[in-house]
This record gives C-alpha cells, structure tokens and sequence, in this order.
C-alpha cells in the first residue's frame, strides 16, 4: 500500500492512495513527514512566498531523509504571469526569485543542481472559439495551446481549415506516426487535434481571465552543468550518468521561464518533436522523468473524464488512473525526494520516494500532500 | 423601472444595469444585457458541485455565466463574478439553448448544473435552455444564493429540479458585513418554497468565530422545513478579501457538527481534503449508505453507492434521494 498524508492546516489524515480511502497503516517515515508538513503550511501558488516555501520544504526533506537525487518545481512565477496582468519589472522579480530560490536550495543542499526552464509565456491574444462545430472540441484549463476534435462534419473540417488562429489540424495517424506508434497506440488521441496559433487559447476552457500563455518553445534551456543534451528526452540519462557518478543531484524545473529569461549559462534542447512542442504540464514532465514521448497517453485533447467513474484508483491525483512506470526517482537506486508547487506532478510523474505537493487546485490552495512511495531505504 | 429578479430591486434604465449589471431597460420590459453568453462550462461529477443526495454519481455539464447580486467577502470565483460582464465580452461564449444541451449530450452528461455564479442574474438564458433540456430528457440544477424575489423564486423552481442553497448566515450583521445585504429573510423563505417543489440541498460556509455560533439556528431552521434537507457545513476556504486571514479549525468545526449532527438527517462537513465526514449514514440504523472521497478544491467525488433503491443496505429503511444512481459513462453510448 502506498500512503499519502493529506495536511488541510492544523489537520492530517492518511490515505491509502490507490483506493482514497483512511488508513491506519504506520510507515517509518510517516512522523517526519507529518513534522515537516505541519511545519511547512503552502502559502498559495501566487503567494510571493511560494517559490520559498519549495526551497525550505525540499531543505527540510534534506535534512532529515538525505536523499542523493531532489526533483523540485518552481512554479509561482508560471502561475501568476498566466492569470494576472504582471508590470515587466514584477515578471522580472519574480523569475529572478524563482532562480534565487534554486540556487538557495544548491547552496543550502549542497547537492549539484541542474536547472531546466519548461518554456517561454507570450501574451494571450488570440482567443479561439471552436463552439460552433457539429462535432466536439475538447480542450481544458491547463493546456492553452492543442485541443481534440471528434466526430467533425465535412462543414467542421472546412471550418477549421479556414480558421484563422489555428496553426493546424493533425490527423491522428499523423501523430502516431510522427512518435512511432501502432493503430493500438491511438486509443486516447483526439481524432484530429487542433494546433492553437502563438498567443491563442482555447475560449472557454479557464474560469480566470488568461493573460499569458506557453508559447510553447521549440528550445527550452538547460543548466550548462547537466553536460550535452540536444532533447528533452536527454534530461533522464545525463541525469542518472551524474548520479551514477556518484554525484548528489537535483533537478529544478522553473515553470513558465524559457531562453529569453533564463539567467545561468545554458544549453538548449528540443521541446518535443516536429510541429509538436510541450507546454509546462503532464506530458512534459513525463517526458523529462521518463525520457519517452508520452503523448499517446498525456496529450491535451483527452477526454480525460472517461476515466473518472466511481472506483477510479487514486482519487487523489487527479486524471490519472494509474502512475506512469519508467520514472526517475524509479530508476535511481538512493534515497530520493519531490517537493514543487505545481501540485499532483510531483507524486505522479516523478517517481520519488517521497513527494510533497501543494494541495491546490485551480489555484485554491487546501493545503500538501505528500506520498510514501519506498519507505525502505532508511534502514540501509 | 424596478428590477424583480432579486430583492434588491434595483431600478433598471435603458443604461443602468443594476447590482449584478446584467439585465437593463427596453420598451417597459426587463432584457438580459448578455443572453445565451457563458464564461465557461465543464465537465464534473454532481458531488463536486456539491450534490450528495441528487442523482448520485452523474456526470453533469457545470455552466455558469457572469455577475451576482451579493458581494462576499470570500467569494471562491471574483475574477469571474466581481468583474464588469462587459469587460468580458471577448472571452464570453455565445452558446444558444439548444446548442448547451447538444453539448451536455456530446460530453455524455446526464444533467446541466448552473454553478459558477447566480442564476437570478440570468434566469431568461437559463429558461429558455431549461426548455430545450426538458425536451431531451437532460435535468437541471443550480446553486444558488437565494435572494431571489418570490416570483423568480418560483421561476428557478421551475427551471431547475434540484437546488443547493447557499445559506451564509442569519443576523443581519453578518449579513451586511459579509454578503453585503441587509438581512437573511429573504432567504429562509425561498428555501421553505423551494423544498416545496424541488430537491433541495443547503450549503453553509462555516467562518469561526464569526457565524459558527449559529450552526444550531440554521439546523433549526432547516429542520423545521424538512428534516431530511441535506446539509453541507464547508470549512471556509478563505479567497478574495479574506485571502489573508486564517483557514477555520477543523477539530473545532467538526465538534460543532458533531453537537447539531442529529438535528437533521444528513449533515455533511467538508470543502477540505480527505474529511472524514462525506459519506451519507442511513438515519435509521447508521450504516453507511453512500461513501464519498472528499477532494477538497479538487472536488468530491462518489467511491461506493450502496443504496440501490433509495434503501438503506442494513436496514432497509429509506435514504433520501432525487433520481437514481447513475453510472458515470451511462450517457456516452447514446451521446
């Protein structure tokens, strides 16, 4: 069983993740990680002090599990630039905190840390409606820039093929066979998926006012000190080769900055493959973890609530049904933590031994998660 | 002219548009400002929004539109409800009636539940879309604040089948400090006149210290209306101008829950993750009937329906309940 300690403030209970349901089950490391969540409340995902509370989470972790390998997310600089309308010197301030608060954690840590920047934002211009089609568009909140398209009429398809703010429309064998799949690979791809054009979103999909959006970038930056990478899919295994090393590493993604804004020496590396690019979310993060294009499982136009009916395994993290396999934390052998402010990504999609994760959703801040994933590596 | 959506009873010009500025002036009638304009819509499950005790486990199309007749200090949606609809426009999407039900058809949902902002402030769209929902056999709920007029009361009763009802507070202090109108009775006497045609759920954030101490009054109340009224205590999640100030107690507010619990039949205390106190217990006998997860902000979600029938699986005796369990993809195959 793996257990999952929820902290709503002053209050925790424990889950057994697969089914959501309480548990009684003792870990060995439930006590210091209930210690370090009381000790840490989540200030929110635009609170000024969010990026820090990463820093000072993840140093506590250091602490007290001392693990050779960090996965850390910085996200309040994405978060805030998207829904609200930031003066260039605030956007500045707080992508330089963001770097800041990084370089605190390698100072403090002491651990080699390796720094990735997930893509540039650009305004939100263009908004897109696709609501007249005979067909449907499936687009969500967090992924601005592809939507799926099922069951177009032929009047649909001239539409969108006239349409003025969409890049393109991809076929579905068009994308099996750009990432190398089979006819039994395409099972959750749209029938076509739309290409948003720069600074177009999808209307509809997000409560808030969108103000920026993932570009997404063709190249994103990598720390110069992680060595050659020519792609994304690169990340993994010049990762494990220094942990291997016998290096302490951390990997810091810092969401929403690209190569116009990104400050240490660096390298680029392709975002994606072709016409596709990865926006910050699921699938990137997967396919910096697993070192493998997920976007057969993870793409934006999923109708991820298929998969949501009673007895859906682990409530608790979202859409997904089941935990990818592959990940980092999976193949590293040591001690291993995630601690990031871009919520349920990190006891997903990393693979880490233990994970902590802000509890909020759509921005409402309920308080951490964290999850035991191996609580057997403390006796070593 | 004077507005009879809502006791405000704003007067309405052809370019004075009232508290929630969405209905004006033209040739002597009410009109909406924006008709069949949507902010949003989404998927989501029916105890998200929340109903525990309607249609379990359906699949609903969530819509909602723009502007409101309250101003709460700790409203969870301001960047969508305190801001000018006008300043909207572009973002809004023109979706007529029949066009959102073929929607909540394509996405397989069993019902379109208005439950980003209120619906007073929109009732002509929302009629009118009820209209074409009742033609396709898709029903229709809302959350409200319920300060409606009698009249438009009378209209959302017959709009929409099941209703949750937001019932902040009591005293009139509270009322003018935090919603910003004078008093609760309105309220209490659309709830009543709801309950009389439509399933009915109430809802009651919880700030302590400030309108917990009247957690036995509304259980009063409710109970006097009808005892199996479904109950929803939430832990205040503090937003918009109580962004700053402290979550509420849970071990504090569960206690008071605890004290009121049998005054009603089915009291329920979340908006928090994983609270323990979601799952709906038979009231004759205490076995639990329908086991919830609570997702806090990433919203409730059914584990377990064990009342088939609207029975009770120990004793047999009756659960209330609006409509029948409904499998979360029952819809697709006819969608």
């Amino acid at each position: 069983m793996t257990l999952a300690l929820l902290d709503a403030r002053q209050w925790q209970q424990a889950v057994d993740l697969r089914s959501g349901r309480p548990s009684e089950a003792v870990s060995p490391l439930g006590g210091m990680v209930g210690d370090i969540l009381a000790r840490h409340p989540f200030p929110g995902d635009r609170d000024g002090g969010s990026n820090a509370w990463v820093t000072d989470t993840a140093l506590d972790f250091v602490a007290r599990y001392d693990p050779g390998f960090a996965f850390l997310a910085y996200a309040q600089q994405y978060y805030s630039s998207r829904y609200g309308a930031l003066a260039p010197e605030t956007r500045r301030k707080y992508v330089e905190n963001a770097f800041a608060e990084a370089a605190r954690f390698a100072r403090e840590s002491g651990m080699t840390t390796v720094l990735v920047g997930t893509g540039d934002l650009v305004p939100a211009t263009t908004p897109i409606d696709l609501e007249d089609l005979d067909g449907l568009a499936v687009a969500s909140n967090w992924c601005a820039h592809y939507a799926g398209l099922y069951d177009l009429s032929d009047r649909d398809r001239e539409t969108l093929a006239r349409h003025p703010h969409l890049e393109r429309i991809v076929p579905r064998q068009e994308i099996l066979d750009l990432f190398g799949g089979g006819p039994e690979d395409g099972g959750r791809l749209p029938d076509y998926m739309a290409v948003a054009c720069r600074g177009g979103f999808f209307k509809g999909s997000s409560l808030r006012r969108l103000v920026m959006v993932p570009e997404p970038s063709a190249v994103i930056p990598v720390s110069q000190n992680l060595g050659p990478a020519t792609s994304i899919l690169d990340i993994r295994p010049r990762l494990l080769e220094l942990l291997e090393a016998g290096n302490r590493v951390a990997l810091a993604l810092l969401e929403g900055v690209g190569c116009a804004e990104f400050q240490p020496p660096y390298t680029t590396c392709a975002n994606g493959k072709d016409w596709f690019r990865y926006e910050p979310g699921d699938a990137q993060y997967l396919a910096l973890s697993t070192g493998r294009h997920p976007i057969f499982e993870h793409n934006g136009g999923y109708r991820y609530y298929l998969d949501d009916g009673e007895h859906k395994p682990y409530p608790f993290s979202g859409y997904f049904k089941e935990l990818p396999a592959g990940t980092i934390g999976e193949a590293y052998p040591g001690r291993s933590i995630a601690v990031g402010n871009r919520s349920m990504f990190m006891h997903v999609c990393t693979g880490c031994d233990v994970t902590c994760e802000c509890f909020a959703r759509n921005l409402y801040n309920q308080g951490l998660m964290s999850v035991i994933f191996r609580d057997d590596k403390m006796v070593r | 002219m004077e507005c009879d959506y809502c006791e405000r009873r704003c007067r309405l010009g052809p370019d004075s548009f009232g508290y929630c500025k969405m209905y004006r002036q033209e040739g002597g009638r009410i009109v909406e400002r924006f008709p069949d304009r949507w902010c949003a819509y989404g998927v989501s499950r029916v105890e998200t929004i929340p109903f525990y005790h309607a249609w379990p486990g359906a699949r609903c199309l969530v819509v909602g539109t723009s502007g409101c007749n309250f101003n709460c200090r700790y409203c969870a949606n301001a960047e969508v409800v305190k801001v000018d609809p006008a300043g909207l426009a572009d973002i809004m999407l023109d979706i007529a009636p029949e066009a959102m039900v073929a929607k909540a058809r394509k996405h397989g949902c069993h019902a379109i539940v208005f439950a980003v902002n209120e619906p007073t402030v929109s009732l002509p769209t929302l009629a009118r879309v009820a209209e074409a929902a009742k033609a396709a056999g898709i029903a229709m709920g809302c959350l409200t604040n319920g300060y409606g007029t009698p009249r438009s009361t009378a209209l959302l009763g017959r709009i929409f089948s099941f209703v949750n009802v937001s019932l902040k507070g009591l005293a009139s202090e509270f009322c003018v400090d935090y919603l910003s109108v004078p008093e609760a009775g309105p309220i209490l006497r659309n709830i009543a006149a709801l309950a009389r045609v439509c399933h009915v759920e109430v809802t009651t954030p919880v700030i302590e210290g400030v309108n917990d101490q009247e957690m036995e009054a509304m259980a009063d109340f409710l109970a006097g209306v009808r005892r199996d009224i479904p109950w929803h205590v939430f832990r205040l999640l503090p937003e918009y101008r109580m962004q700053q100030e402290h979550y509420p107690s849970i071990e504090a507010l569960s206690a008071k829950v605890e004290a009121v619990k049998n005054r009603l039949d089915y009291v329920y205390f979340h908006n928090f993750i994983g609270s323990r106190w979601v799952n709906t217990h038979c009231p004759s006998c205490g076995a639990v009937a329908i086991s919830r997860h609570s997702l806090g902000c990433g919203g409730d979600k059914l584990d377990t329906f064990f009342a088939a029938g609207g029975r009770c699986p120990s004793c047999n005796g009756p659960i209330a309940l609006y409509g029948e369990h409904v499998a979360w993809n029952a819809k697709e195959a006819t969608a």
